[in-house]
């Protein structure tokens, strides 16, 4: 009975803390974009002439079929991170791609209607080279992969291995490259550096080695680099020291002919190493003779290889890409050359004549603030008259793609930049006119009744305005049609909504493309291309000015830092429309070790930054007078702190008046033993409404806000499962005492931790039961509160108690963070990214450290949970039901102006915005409120008592008669 | 004037440490945790067979993977809804199917040094607890994802199916009818009644909201009277008015 009750009351408790989706809200609040990552492959899928797919493989290891009409995806496959998932080579045949990832360890094949696995093989370990599909007697059966001791070939039906054979000689020789020309035979080719070229020959049927011949090429290193197979199995070679084109005959085999560049005219420009493209349009048949040889970055040549003699068809300059393609019988070059500063036309060229096609022109507008354009991936098709169509997709260096239709309209755009967000923030919209005016009638002090009063009247007055400007918009759209009514969001109309529900996002990613995207619509508002941001930057973005202070333009700080140099530039812009700001950052000369943005303002309402060097000076943006002179009076109570991971040191200094620094105190976690993978402190907007909880009893618990609190996690370096540790350190940054250190053994990482409140939550994995736990860590100061109206860490005498409880998790996940609101009433939810694509909201609730094993009278009246050892994922809790989020990486959470409301924005692959309402929706009528059911009972209850006021009155007459 | 001086200087300090907090360090991420110490490098493979009963393979596949262990390792599935996971070192490993449209149970593959595998029912409480599961995996679609809550609608059925509704109604209905059945002037089935009124009224210490109105409305007079005559003190009450 007891237990059936404790059940009840469990069921009862969940009842209350589930919150949930509902159906019809669908798409109301939430919206999610899916990225692929920069593409490496792509091939359009020609089976069909009215086929819509172009394949793509990407640098994330990602492998996906787009829509071409719209941009869309038809599905996707994400492989595992890292070089293990990595895609080396994409071939293409028609309803079957093949792969070859992770080096040349797997060959799989998908089919590419169904988006599912025909087969997946095995293959030898060794570094992969190169890949080719085979083709006999004109139908293609066969894949060829060639490693660096082997080659296999497999049959395309079912990956089954044909043949393998070991390459010879192959410790000296590096084989590169594998090539077929469809007629039973493989070519494999070598190279010794600097000596000579190694060509093997092999057999389809059995792998038989038919030649074997070596040629002497003492300029050659590298083949796929400076090498093409054009025409009848022609090597064509070009050398950058001679200027010359060397070709040579696969099957003869005899000497490499030279033909210098100067003979046919041609000059090279100097640092440039030349380039060829060939084009094969069908692995079962010989390339095209004809090719592209690049001579300068903006130059390309259309050669023919005719009877050993080279022809020049056409000389494009200025020419930034070429590209061939096929369709039918058909091959075309599409040749992209500049028109002016903002636009690029592409013209489509006879493969074979190099002449120009009629009405082909194709114009492609650059983006200012996007990339230049990397490379064009041509899709041509046959029009009705047999003349060639094409549509082009151009790829920029910011990893967007372009799809564009003739003349030059572009059908969709996909910033793949996207795929990679590193960093980002959610600023608030600027007021619009009539809201300003209401504000600044708050901000304004009082000068009289009278004007006071007009004041207010004239506002009411542009209030009712703007609400029949309104009124008669929607009348308006009212008569027209559904279709052409267009809610378009653009930077002119942003204003703040009601509720600051609407918020301008500002991410960053890891290509140096900044983007501004509105958080209700998911539109790309703004973009801008950082172009000289280093490969392994590491980003911040820091809000210096909000849009608080009109006519002061809001202002964000981005600090790009080369991870290798520590070399830091600053970009200032305003976040609303992505323009760089007026304002110049100072040049940093020296590597920044620490940034710091300070809640003190200069007189333009800009937050100022510190940033520290190596030196451990420190200097402030923006440098005004003002701002140095609030910084010396203010600078013995500015500290901060720095990690050195690979010494294990985390020091803690101090501001001088003179802008030096003081170190102050140092905790050296001795790195033999283990490493310090992250330190978390607390996030600076958040709000903590009540300073303790009431217990069962009517005393209150108080907790220990320590606003200078970081959370350290330490991992061992022995990663022994049963000697491996995993270490929480929790350091006041101010004066360097150690509050707590909990060590989980038999546990290693990798560790998620949220630190807020009085409460640290953190996620392991437990080495000796081979599952997730979390552990949650509470500080109290005890029943009664020091010093209740400021924190000092320098004065806080007594150490905090501290609760700590661990619970089982049944997954595995991939980041964490807390629910935020704008005043911290709400009770929080943990919202955990697991691999599945699932955003689970976690009532802060089941992981607190009070949860009573016995449940007593109190522990009820306090609402506690009993404690359960395992935490259950309930799909009921994923607050992006089946928009699964690939590969989330970071969840971004930010108040609203709704108490009861949380925007949170997860990203990883895919991005994905919706709100959170953790203690449901408290401080607004829910969106299924019944307005008739509530008015209908009004009025009935109105009428009735009218009624009975009417009958009532009728009896009292009666009584009175009697 | 220094009172004044301080307090600001403090705030500051709080703020101070709210910087510090969010200092800059680039060393976010730990490094992957998933260094192999075996140094003999036997590699095995995890193979198996989802199914969704009642759907095409065709339907689904796209979008489903294989999670080994999280994302420690990824497989995918072939066109017939089997699959494979490839180079997995021998150990302990929870293999779960993943789409977001229906829910697979996990399930515990545990792979000797050897390269013997076993199946067993994933529980994390009682890790080392064996119930056998088939070895190649044979995964059963438990049906599609419930990720919605059912909206709370209104019908008159449910209002007056609502218990509180009921209890209110019953008496009601109780209070109206009995006096049209019975006699209440009858002693003798007023004597009964006041008996089984006891018999409901456990608690005499309780106060009562009718003999509370009763003490209202009779004044001090009415203060002598005992609990169990609560429905008797009522009427003369309302016989005086």
């Amino acid at each position: 009975m007891a237990k059936l009750i404790l059940l009840l009351l469990k069921l009862c408790i969940l009842f209350f803390v589930v919150h949930a989706v509902f159906e019809d809200q669908v798409g109301k609040f939430d919206w999610r974009q899916q990225y692929v990552g920069k593409v490496r492959f792509s091939h359009f899928d020609t089976q069909l002439q009215s086929s819509k797919k172009v394949l793509v493989a990407t640098e994330s290891n990602v492998f996906a079929a787009l829509n071409s009409r719209t941009g869309e995806l038809f599905w996707r496959h994400v492989d595992k991170t890292g070089p293990e998932g990595n895609i080396d080579a994409l071939l293409h045949h028609a309803q079957d791609a093949v792969l070859v990832v992770g080096n040349g360890r797997m060959l799989r094949s998908w089919d590419i209607n169904v988006g599912g696995l025909n087969w997946e093989m095995l293959l030898d370990t060794g570094s992969f080279r190169s890949a080719c599909l085979v083709g006999q007697q004109g139908t293609v059966k066969h894949v060829a992969v060639l490693k660096k001791t082997v080659i296999s070939v497999h049959y395309l039906s079912n990956g089954h291995q044909k043949w393998v054979e070991n390459l010879p000689e192959g410790e000296t020789v590096d084989y590169q490259t594998v090539y077929s020309g469809g007629n039973g035979q493989v070519f494999v080719l070598g190279i010794v550096p600097h000596s000579h070229i190694t060509i093997v020959v092999y057999s389809m049927e059995d792998g038989e080695i038919i030649k074997q011949v070596s040629v002497e090429a003492p300029w050659l290193s590298n083949i796929p680099a400076s090498c093409a197979v054009v025409g009848q199995g022609m090597l064509m070679c070009v050398d950058s020291t001679t200027m010359s084109l060397n070709t040579l005959d696969l099957h003869q085999q005899l000497q490499m002919t030279q033909i210098p560049l100067q003979s046919l005219g041609l000059e090279v420009d100097p640092d440039f190493h030349p380039s060829l493209v060939s084009h094969q349009p069908n692995p079962a048949q010989k390339p095209l003779s004809e090719f592209f040889l690049q001579l300068g970055p903006e130059r390309y040549l259309l050669l023919q290889l005719n009877n050993g003699q080279i022809v020049t068809l056409r000389d494009f300059k200025p020419a930034l890409l070429a590209s061939f393609a096929t369709t039918g019988e058909k091959t075309v070059a599409a040749v992209m050359s500049p028109k002016n500063k903002t636009a690029c036309s592409i013209n489509l060229y006879s493969a074979d004549t190099g002449r120009r096609l009629l009405d082909t022109t194709l114009i492609f507008t650059v983006d200012p603030n996007g990339g230049k354009p990397e490379r064009l991936h041509v899709q041509a098709f046959l029009k009705k008259d047999d003349s060639v169509g094409y549509r082009v997709m151009v790829q920029t260096e910011d990893h967007a793609l372009t799809f564009i239709q003739q003349p030059g309209r572009v059908m969709w755009t996909r910033e793949e930049a996207l795929s990679d967000v590193v960093t980002m923030e959610m600023v608030d919209l600027p007021l619009t006119g009539t809201q300003a005016e209401l504000e600044g009638e708050f901000g304004k002090k009082a000068d009289g009744l009278l004007s006071m009063v007009l004041k207010r009247l004239s506002s009411q007055l542009i209030m009712l305005q703007a609400w029949i400007a309104h009124l008669w918009k929607l009348f308006y759209e009212a008569r027209k049609p559904r279709s052409q009514v267009k809610n378009e969001v653009s930077i002119e109309n942003l204003s703040r909504d009601e509720f600051n529900l609407q918020k301008m996002m500002v991410m960053v990613t890891s290509s140096g493309k900044l983007f501004g995207i509105d958080s209700k619509t998911g539109g790309i508002l703004w973009k801008h291309y950082l172009n000289n941001v280093p490969k392994n930057a590491a980003f911040k973005l820091m809000v210096q000015r909000t849009t608080a202070h009109f006519p002061h333009p809001p202002q964000c700080t981005l600090l790009i830092k080369d991870r290798d140099t520590g070399l830091a530039t600053l970009h200032v812009f305003n976040p609303m429309f992505g323009r760089k700001s007026q304002v110049t950052p100072p040049a940093l000369p020296q590597p920044i070790l620490q940034s710091l943005l300070l809640p003190l303002m200069d007189q333009d309402y800009a937050k100022v930054l510190l940033l520290v060097d190596d030196q451990y000076k420190v200097s402030a943006f923006p440098s005004t007078k003002n701002v140095l002179q609030q910084l010396q009076e203010t600078a013995s109570s500015i500290f901060f702190f720095l990690v050195d991971s690979s010494q294990g040191r985390l020091s803690g200094y101090r501001l001088r008046t003179d802008l030096s620094t003081e170190q102050v105190w140092e905790v050296v976690v001795p790195t033999e033993v283990q490493k310090i993978v992250s330190v978390k402190g607390k996030r600076p907007n958040e709000h903590v409404h009540s300073q303790g909880r009431v217990m069962g009893d009517r005393s209150v618990l108080y907790k220990y806000l320590n606003p200078n609190l970081l959370a350290v996690v330490t991992e061992s370096t022995d990663v022994h499962q049963e000697r491996s540790f995993i270490g929480i350190l929790l350091i006041d940054g101010v004066t360097g005492r150690i509050i707590h250190e909990a060590v989980q053994r038999k546990a290693r990482g990798p560790v998620h931790v949220v630190h807020s409140e009085n409460w640290v939550v953190y996620e392991y994995w437990s080495t000796k039961s081979r599952r997730n736990e979390f552990s949650v860590i509470e500080l109290y100061e005890g029943m009664e509160l020091y010093n209740s109206t400021v924190f000092s860490s320098l004065d806080r005498p007594h150490a905090p108690q501290v609760l700590q409880q661990s619970y089982i998790f049944p997954s595995s996940i991939s980041t964490m963070e807390a629910t935020l609101t704008e005043k911290g009433i709400t009770s929080r939810h943990l919202l955990i990214g697991l691999p599945s694509g699932g955003i689970l909201s976690l009532p802060k609730m089941f992981l607190d450290p009070r949860r009573p094993e016995i449940i007593s009278e109190q522990s009820r009246e306090e609402n506690l949970i009993p404690y359960a050892p395992e935490l259950i994922i309930r799909t009921e809790w994923f607050i992006n039901y089946n928009q699964t989020v690939g590969r989330v990486r970071g969840i971004h959470t930010a108040p609203s102006g709704l108490e009861s409301t949380c925007l949170v924005v997860a990203y990883g692959l895919d991005i994905y915005q919706t709100r959170v309402y953790p203690s449901k929706q408290f401080d607004v009528l829910k969106d299924d409120y019944d307005y008739m059911l509530i008015s209908s009972v009004l009025f009935a209850l109105f009428f009735a008592t009218m009624i009975s006021k009417r009958l009532a009155e009728v009896k009292l007459l009666n009584r009175a008669w009697r | 004037m220094s009172q004044r001086g301080s307090v600001p200087l403090l705030w500051l300090f709080i703020q101070a440490g709210l910087v510090l907090v969010s200092c800059f360090t680039d060393m976010e991420t730990g490094p992957g945790a998933g260094v192999s110490t075996q140094p003999n490098g036997d590699k095995f493979k995890i193979e198996g067979r989802a199914i969704v009963p009642g759907v095409k393979t065709q339907d689904w596949v796209s979008t489903a993977r294989v999670l080994v262990e999280g994302e420690e390792y990824v497989g995918f599935l072939r066109t017939d809804g089997s699959f494979a996971v490839n180079d997995i070192p021998s150990g302990s490993y929870v293999v779960e199917v993943v789409t977001p449209t229906y829910r697979f149970e996990p399930v515990r593959v545990d792979i000797t040094s050897k390269g013997k595998m076993r199946a067993r029912l994933v529980n994390y409480i009682k890790t080392s607890e064996v119930i056998r599961q088939p070895y190649p995996l044979q995964i059963r679609a438990s049906g599609p994802h419930s990720y919605f809550m059912k909206r709370e609608t209104w019908g008159w059925t449910d209002f007056l199916m609502n218990p509180m509704v009921m209890m209110m109604v019953l008496p009601l209905l109780i209070i109206v009818l009995l006096p049209k059945v019975v006699n209440t002037n009858d002693p003798e089935m007023r004597k009964e009644m006041e008996q089984s009124m006891n018999m409901l009224n456990p608690n005499p210490e309780l106060p009562d909201v009718s003999e509370l109105m009763t003490k209202l409305f009779s004044g001090s007079k009415g203060s002598s009277k005992t609990a169990s005559s609560s429905s008797k003190g009522s009427r003369p009450a309302a016989k005086r008015r």
